[in-house]
């Protein structure tokens, strides 16, 4: 049931994601075609300078607004299709609160993913652009995959970055899940009550920060204070330890706050759902 | 075993007692009319029957289990208000129920909307109120429950909306299945009763069948319902 929940989240989230997309690809050609105007003769034409000009902020705004709209989705989804009328529905259907949940998470984790990946991408065109280098050259010059390992074994420090690469990843995946279940969790809690839910939402998010930021803040002296006066950034052997366990400390508190807010969701929805 | 079963329960939202001690029995194969004032504790009934709401005390079973992923898969329930997105259209509707109902028919429900004339590609935006309350009940309909469960499915609609309603409920719901009606327009529901439930202030008042009343009290569920509610 898990898959079917997650195929229906994504009609209801590409409708709008989709368009946002693609717009921001066209917008990204628009914008470095508008570069070349600008650094060409064309420019010296006012209303074509003000045209590039006007093309370049819409370009800026399309990307700040795939961006954002990731986060209001995932926000306005949960509220919308769980918290009003549309939860009739959605808590009436055989499935779980588990998977109802997790559709949503797992559909938002790939939307905040893709929206991530396509502005990276976007940005490097342009610097490619405004750089005058050509992506041929680029990428002829980029060393293979190989190469690249065969360099970094040589030196010895390839097993240190895969295994300090995976734990970003890992620490990013929690942290994005992180962010989405301290919405849902808010939400969630406010919905409890008869009365100003939404104001109640807010009150709900900002003490659950508070108390994870107090959290994070007292894990991060403890650790500064495990450091007793060594300077890691001296020795890159003590650089990579000290990498190493910095990860390992934020994914558990990562996956610690992620596991608390989960089942705080799953907990008000179950016991405590009171849809209007 | 009952369809639906109540054993003392209670439901309370701060100082109000929505439902106070109902003990209650439904068996399969009967129209019941769930008939009480507005506020006297319908909605939150079928609520904890849907497992939107949890007791406050006692317990409530479908068919022995707890409202839960099991009975929502044997209960086919119609809210008391527009439930389904307004940006979807009636196709992804036919397939979201489809997707998640093992009991659903779409075909029946597909000869339905054509006879009403809604176009599968129509919006539920679109729809006028009386076409979405068509449409929604079609959806509920069309499933081969074993307790349908419906909240004021014709509170709000005009007399011919009415008639269609209820047509299509006697006409299409599972014969051996339970249906509970909840309602405050007794008048029009009365004809397809085969039990009533009296509920008023959380409490269940009477529990009978349509004819009963008719042979013991020589009056319409109507005029008895009039009778016992006088102000």
């Amino acid at each position: 049931m898990l898959g079917k929940l997650i195929k229906h989240e994504f009609r209801a989230t590409a409708r709008i994601m989709l368009p946002i997309s693609g717009a921001v690809l066209a917008l990204s050609l628009l914008a470095n075609l508008s570069i070349r105007g600008l650094t060409g003769s064309m420019s010296e034409i006012p209303v074509l300078r003000i045209f590039f000009l006007f093309i370049e902020f819409a370009f800026g705004a399309a990307i700040v607004a795939a961006g954002v709209m990731a986060i209001v989705i995932m926000v306005s989804r949960f509220y919308r299709n769980l918290l009003k009328d549309e939860g009739y529905l959605m808590f009436t259907l055989p499935v779980s609160v588990h998977e109802l949940i997790w559709a949503k998470l797992i559909v938002s984790l790939v939307w905040f993913l893709v929206t991530s990946l396509l502005i990276f991408l976007v940005c490097c065109a342009t610097a490619l652009n405004i750089s005058g280098t050509s992506l041929a050259v680029v990428i002829g010059e980029m060393p293979s995959w190989a190469e690249l390992r065969d360099a970094l074994k040589e030196i010895g420090v390839y097993d240190k970055l895969v295994g300090l690469t995976l734990k970003m990843v890992l620490l990013v995946l929690l942290s994005i899940l992180a962010v989405c279940l301290h919405f849902y969790a808010s939400m969630s809690l406010g919905h409890m009550f008869s009365k100003n839910k939404i104001l109640l939402s807010i009150v709900f998010f900002v003490l659950i920060s508070f108390a994870f930021n107090m959290m994070k803040m007292s894990i991060g002296i403890a650790g500064f204070d495990a450091l007793n006066g060594t300077h890691p950034m001296n020795d890159s052997e003590v650089m990579t330890q000290f990498m190493s366990r910095a990860l390992w400390v934020g994914i558990g508190t990562q996956a610690v706050q992620a596991a608390v807010l989960y089942f705080a969701t799953v907990l008000s929805l179950k016991r405590g759902l009171n849809l209007e | 075993m009952p369809i639906l079963e109540c054993r003392e329960l209670s439901k309370r939202f701060g100082s109000v007692q929505a439902l106070d001690e109902v003990s209650l029995t439904l068996e399969a194969g009967r129209v019941v009319g769930l008939l009480g004032p507005n506020g006297s504790g319908k909605t939150t009934l079928l609520k904890l029957a849907n497992g939107l709401l949890t007791p406050t005390d006692g317990e409530i079973l479908i068919e022995g289990l707890a409202p839960g992923k099991e009975t929502h898969s044997v209960v086919s329930y119609l809210p008391d208000r527009p439930y389904l997105a307004e940006w979807m259209k009636v196709r992804q509707l036919l397939d979201l129920f489809e997707d998640f109902y093992d009991d659903f028919d779409r075909n029946k429900a597909t000869e339905m909307l054509l006879r009403l004339s809604i176009d599968e590609e129509m919006r539920i935006k679109e729809m006028s109120k009386g076409t979405r309350e068509k449409a929604q009940l079609i959806l509920v309909m069309s499933r081969k429950a074993k307790l349908y469960l419906l909240d004021e499915p014709i509170g709000g609609v005009d007399p011919a909306t009415r008639d269609y309603i209820l047509e299509t409920i006697i006409r299409n719901y599972n014969p051996e299945a339970a249906v509970v009606i909840s309602t405050h327009l007794i008048a029009d529901v009365e004809q397809v009763l085969d039990d009533v439930i009296f509920i008023n202030q959380g409490k269940i008042m009477l529990q009978s069948s349509v004819d009963a009343i008719r042979e013991e009290h020589g009056m319409s569920v109507d005029q008895y319902f009039r009778e016992v509610f006088r102000c």
